[in-house]
């Protein structure tokens, strides 16, 4: 006899995303999750206000110091940073077996992908609801969320995760070993950090580097968190909304026939 | 639930037994860069509530059968019905009513023995705690993992890691109809191995069906209803293990003989002579040997160059023959046996036929 459970669309891949949380993911790298950006934060943070004085950095018609700007950034950042655990995931469960098991079980690839991906957005929005309590004392001057506001920082997360989750996706089910996974996704989040607006504006760069930040989709990201944490929405964030949301769905769709097309 | 004879709940496989419970019809596989089959058109049915045994050699397309068979591959062409369903249509009713243990270990390392059966209960739709908790502690006192509950999977011994993805299977309670088992008792000492295979039985009377792969003849001879050897993608034989060896081994004996001296070469062609019925010197006369079926074959034991075994039809007639040619050569005898052959034999014997069938088509 079916239970109800079974009626509840969706109830594997509430089933999988409670399986990834309390068996697929390590407890230290949700420490390192939260740890990362703090420390940037409270370090990077203070150590570059000293540098740049009592200059302030203007969103919008808002100017804020260099320390909320950096905190608001890293709320964003921490998307593309917890990314990694969806690739991880899969690389973990192929190494002790657990991806072939779970297949031959009730739950087919694209719940598999969705589960991670819904696993990792929770993770974004939990560490990012940290890091705004922990980071909370450097922005408290200048936070000014809204009501209208709050859901493009909430978009920004989903979004990101959804991006960054599906493109660790895609080098896993590419890379035939784990160490190549790691070096690769390094490499390029290395590249994908700095070559952002989460440390620094994009405006007043020369216009190669400029140009190349919007290349990026971290910088959509980080862009719409901010927007969201100061509530400064211009055509130019819906415009921003519009092609993360487009980023977002077409490495989606390539994650998911990756993983269909990857043998168990 | 229903009830079996025995009084244990059934399997619900028991209730709706219409046609065989896996019907697999011309199944190919083409596989790897070179396009070769893997699978080679193979066909046979799995009757409800028995062990069906799968063996063959390494790389013999066991393995493939079996992940076509769990969803994980999909087949060139052919048909495969479980439950009187598609697999490839009906792929999520049939995943819901199979247990599967793969060859390869599987395990969740950051969980102790006792919450990644928990979770793989609640997984398979066990929802409620205190249900699962206690068939958790049922399949720990069964599988004797008991003292391990509060082991992390990932500083388990190899053997007990078998031991947990084994008990893990049968927290999928009694909807699970038809449970695989590939290669299930590697890394498992004696008394659990046997402890699984009765646990198996047990729940075959319950009404569960197995396929089952081993390279363990006695295994299979032990649990097997029927038994199909598969060798380069094709199903090379099929019968019940009887059968097997009614057919196979005929009225052949096996013959083993340990010597106290190291045997030379002439002697051995001198006992090939003797078995195939061709004429040989003793001593100044020119005898003839004995005429024995065209299976009879002699195997120098490769870990004891003094003995020796000899697969014939008329067993008595040989060893009267050898131990007067052992006397005339004062050589001295330690032991002696006479047995029928076994399901090892059996299947050296088909596989190798197999083998020298291909080489000879070859040529």
């Amino acid at each position: 006899m079916k239970s109800m459970n079974d009626y509840i669309v969706g109830y594997s891949i509430i089933l999988l995303v409670y399986r990834n949380i309390v068996a697929a993911i390590d407890k230290m790298f949700l420490i390192w999750q939260i740890a990362f950006p703090v420390v940037y934060i409270f370090v990077a943070g203070y150590a570059y206000s000293a540098l740049i004085g009592d200059q302030g950095i203007t969103i919008g018609s808002l100017t804020v110091t260099y320390v909320s700007f950096l905190t608001a950034g890293m709320i964003g950042f921490n998307v593309m940073n917890g990314s990694t655990i969806a690739g991880a995931i899969i690389w973990n469960d192929k190494r002790n077996g657990m991806f072939q098991q779970i297949l031959v079980m009730p739950f087919n690839k694209i719940q598999y992908v969705i589960a991670n991906l819904i696993t990792l957005i929770l993770i974004g929005l939990g560490s990012a609801a940290v890091i705004m309590v922990i980071g909370f004392p450097t922005i408290f001057y200048d936070i000014n969320v809204t009501l209208w506001s709050i859901p493009y920082t909430i978009y920004a997360l989903v979004a990101g995760s959804v991006f960054f989750g599906s493109f660790t996706i895609i080098l896993s089910t590419r890379m035939k070993s784990s160490e190549g996974y790691n070096v690769i996704s390094n490499g390029l989040f290395l590249f994908f950090a700095f070559v952002s607006s989460a440390f620094y504006p994009a405006e007043g760069l020369p216009q190669p580097l400029s140009a190349a930040f919007y290349l990026n989709p971290l910088t959509y990201i980080v862009d719409l968190t901010r927007a969201g944490i100061f509530a400064q929405v211009s055509t130019f964030t819906n415009i921003e909304v519009v092609i993360l949301g487009l980023l977002s769905s077409t490495v989606f769709l390539i994650a998911t026939r990756s993983m269909i097309k990857m043998e168990a | 639930m229903v009830k079996n004879r025995t009084g244990n709940q059934a399997h619900s496989s028991i209730r709706d037994r219409n046609g065989p419970c896996i019907s697999v019809t011309n199944l190919k596989k083409l596989y790897g860069k070179a396009k070769e089959f893997t699978l080679d058109g193979i066909s046979f049915d799995v009757k409800y509530g028995t062990v069906f045994g799968f063996l063959g050699p390494n790389g013999a397309g066991k393995t493939t059968t079996l992940k076509i068979l769990t969803t994980l591959l999909s087949p060139t062409s052919g048909s495969v019905y479980i439950f009187g369903k598609d697999i490839i249509r009906k792929q999520s009713e049939i995943k819901r009513k199979i247990g599967v243990v793969s060859q390869n270990p599987s395990f969740e390392a950051n969980l102790t023995v006792e919450r990644a059966l928990d979770l793989y209960g609640l997984l398979w739709g066990l929802h409620d705690s205190r249900v699962r908790k206690n068939k958790v502690n049922e399949i720990l006192s069964t599988f004797d993992l008991e003292s391990i509950r509060n082991s992390k999977n990932d500083e388990l011994s190899i053997g007990q890691r078998r031991r947990v993805q084994l008990a893990r299977e049968f927290m999928h309670g009694e909807d699970m109809d038809l449970l695989f088992l590939d290669e299930p008792t590697v890394g498992l000492d004696p008394s659990a191995r046997r402890m699984l295979l009765d646990y198996i039985k047990k729940h075959v009377m319950s009404g569960l069906t197995v396929l089952f792969t081993t390279h363990v003849m006695e295994e299979a001879e032990y649990l097997c209803d029927e038994i199909a050897i598969i060798d380069n993608g094709r199903i090379i034989a099929f019968d019940t293990p009887t059968g097997l060896k009614q057919k196979y081994g005929g009225a052949n004996k096996i013959i083993e003989i340990t010597f106290k001296e190291v045997l030379s070469q002439s002697f051995v062609d001198l006992l090939k002579k003797i078995i195939i019925g061709s004429e040989y010197s003793d001593g100044d006369q020119k005898r003839r040997g004995i005429i024995t079926n065209t299976t009879s074959r002699i195997d120098l034991n490769e870990t004891n160059p003094n003995a020796i075994t000899i697969t014939v039809n008329n067993a008595e007639e040989v060893i009267s023959e050898i131990l007067q040619l052992v006397s005339k050569k004062g050589m001295r005898i330690e032991s002696i046996s006479i047995n029928p052959p076994s399901l090892e034999d059996v299947f050296l014997s088909i596989v190798n036929d197999e083998n020298n069938l291909r080489d000879n088509e070859r040529k």
